[in-house]
């Protein structure tokens, strides 16, 4: 249970990573600080989006390999978000909007678009890398930004008790990018 | 004169016996003195030749070591074991995770949360291995065969107690040494048996082959049933050439003993062509005992 609740937070740092870097990229927007409640949304938002993107993924690629790891993401994230919504539950924190959740979403819908678009090799290219960014930044996020501004302790530790599931996401999809030798694709849009 | 020659040509005949089959046993199972030493010091031959130890108090297929998969960590990050024992990994995770070796020997596929997966180390060496899916869980399995004795039976240090062998790891050595030692032993009583012209040397070596013959049979069964036990975690390449190749012997045995018998009654000195065979038999007995020390001890 408690690991549980380790993951819920992990997920939301994750979450809030990813708001971060939309955070840095408009600074004269906002410079507050993430309350709990947005917190979880931003991890609810960060989960959502992988599960979504690797549902394209599904669909779209033939390498076995990459549907092994998009089959992963979806498995992963969506016991992470049910984390989520548990502690939550048991905290009495709901999931509140913010303008880093916001601009994961719309950043998500660019990345989504640009998928949709491609296939093959271009696919599995541009969705792998688009997978070691996401997930740095949204570790980097965590370490960074959710976990210092995290005022529940059980939240807190929940966030860094996820971080290594996102390291071991970021391992992995290093390790595909190498096999599949397209370190130098584009992810300029994984923000 | 002539007597006393001939009984120390015996006496110097039965040494030569002894320490032929001394080398056939240690051609079986080539690390068994090493193993014996870093031990306990004292063991007992038959009960140390590649014999796992398991836990007295548990059923037949419990596991003898645990890993625990937990936030995304192996716990512990190194556990030894011993060849023969049986490893279980446990996932009290939220995700599933696989337990594979790097070097691909082994493989779980995914173990679900809350599930868990056994597996028999076979041989002894440090097996690293990761999850697939989360390259950062790394861990080490040592299986080592010369502190069996010393970890297994607790800090008081002394030597095992007896226990009947119960599992196919206990009783496939133990029966290889019969086998492994009645057939070279016929063959040299055979050949002795011309040189001094003795019959019943002759008459040894037709009871030996018998025996041989009866005994061969069940230490096949051993290993087969060691090997189905194992559910695919013995050595491929080994095991496919093990399995058949002593299959293939037990019945060469039969036949090789209906032949013997059968001069035995008649009362007539073995022909070279029996000989040749019997030979053959023995060297193909040598190569499948190596094959067998390979996969328990591993290669030197």
């Amino acid at each position: 249970m408690n690991w549980k609740r380790h993951l819920a937070v992990g997920s939301m740092a994750l979450l809030f990573a990813m708001g971060f870097s939309a955070f840095a990229q408009d600074k004269d927007k906002s410079s507050a600080k993430p309350s709990d409640p947005q917190i979880v949304g931003v991890v609810t938002a960060a989960d959502q989006i992988d599960i979504d993107t690797a549902k394209v993924a599904l669909k779209k690629t033939k390498n076995d390999q990459v549907k092994q790891f998009a089959q992963q993401m979806i498995d992963d994230h969506t016991k992470l978000q049910s984390s989520v919504n548990d502690l939550g539950k048991k905290l009495n924190v709901k999931p509140a909007p913010s303008d880093i959740s916001k601009s994961l979403k719309t950043a998500a819908a660019a990345e989504t678009k640009k998928l949709q678009g491609l296939n093959g090799k271009a696919f599995d290219s541009e969705y792998i890398n688009h997978e070691v960014a996401y997930h740095q930044q949204v570790l980097d996020a965590a370490g960074n930004v959710l976990i210092p501004n995290a005022q529940n302790a059980e939240l807190k530790s929940a966030l860094q008790g996820a971080a290594p599931l996102l390291q071991g996401h970021l391992d992995h999809a290093k390790q595909l990018q190498s096999s599949l030798g397209s370190s130098s694709g584009g992810s300029g849009s994984a923000h | 004169m002539a007597p006393s020659l001939t009984a120390w040509r015996v006496r110097q005949g039965m040494a030569v016996l002894l320490l032929l089959s001394a080398s056939c046993i240690s051609v079986a199972h080539p690390r068994f003195g090493v193993s014996n030493v870093r031990g306990a010091g004292l063991a007992l031959v038959l009960h140390a030749s590649g014999t796992a130890s398991q836990n007295p108090t548990a059923a037949a297929p419990s596991a003898n070591g645990q890993v625990i998969m937990k936030g995304i960590r192996f716990q512990p990050a190194e556990l030894t074991v011993h060849p023969g024992e049986t490893v279980e990994f446990r996932n009290e995770d939220i995700v599933a995770h696989t337990v594979t070796a790097d070097d691909g020997s082994f493989d779980s596929g995914l173990i679900q949360p809350g599930s868990s997966w056994k597996m028999t180390v076979q041989k002894a060496g440090t097996l690293a291995y990761h999850c697939t899916p989360h390259p950062n869980m790394k861990a080490t399995l040592v299986a080592s065969s010369g502190a069996q004795m010393k970890e297994t039976h607790g800090a008081a240090g002394g030597l095992p107690g007896f226990r009947p062998p119960r599992s196919p790891q206990e009783l496939h050595p133990i029966l290889v040494n019969f086998t492994a030692a009645l057939l070279p032993l016929a063959l040299f009583s055979d050949l002795l048996g011309l040189w001094l012209k003795r019959s019943s040397l002759h008459n040894a070596a037709a009871w030996m082959v018998l025996y041989a013959a009866i005994i061969t049979p069940l230490t096949g069964a051993a290993g087969w049933w060691w090997k189905i036990k194992s559910a695919g975690t013995l050595p491929p390449e080994l095991i496919a050439v093990h399995q058949w190749l002593g299959t293939s012997l037990a019945l060469l045995f039969i036949v090789l003993a209906v032949w013997r018998w059968r001069l035995y009654r008649q009362d007539a000195v073995p022909t070279l062509a029996y000989l040749v065979f019997a030979l053959v038999a023995v060297l193909a007995l040598v190569y499948q005992g190596s094959l067998g020390g390979a996969m328990v001890f591993g290669r030197p």
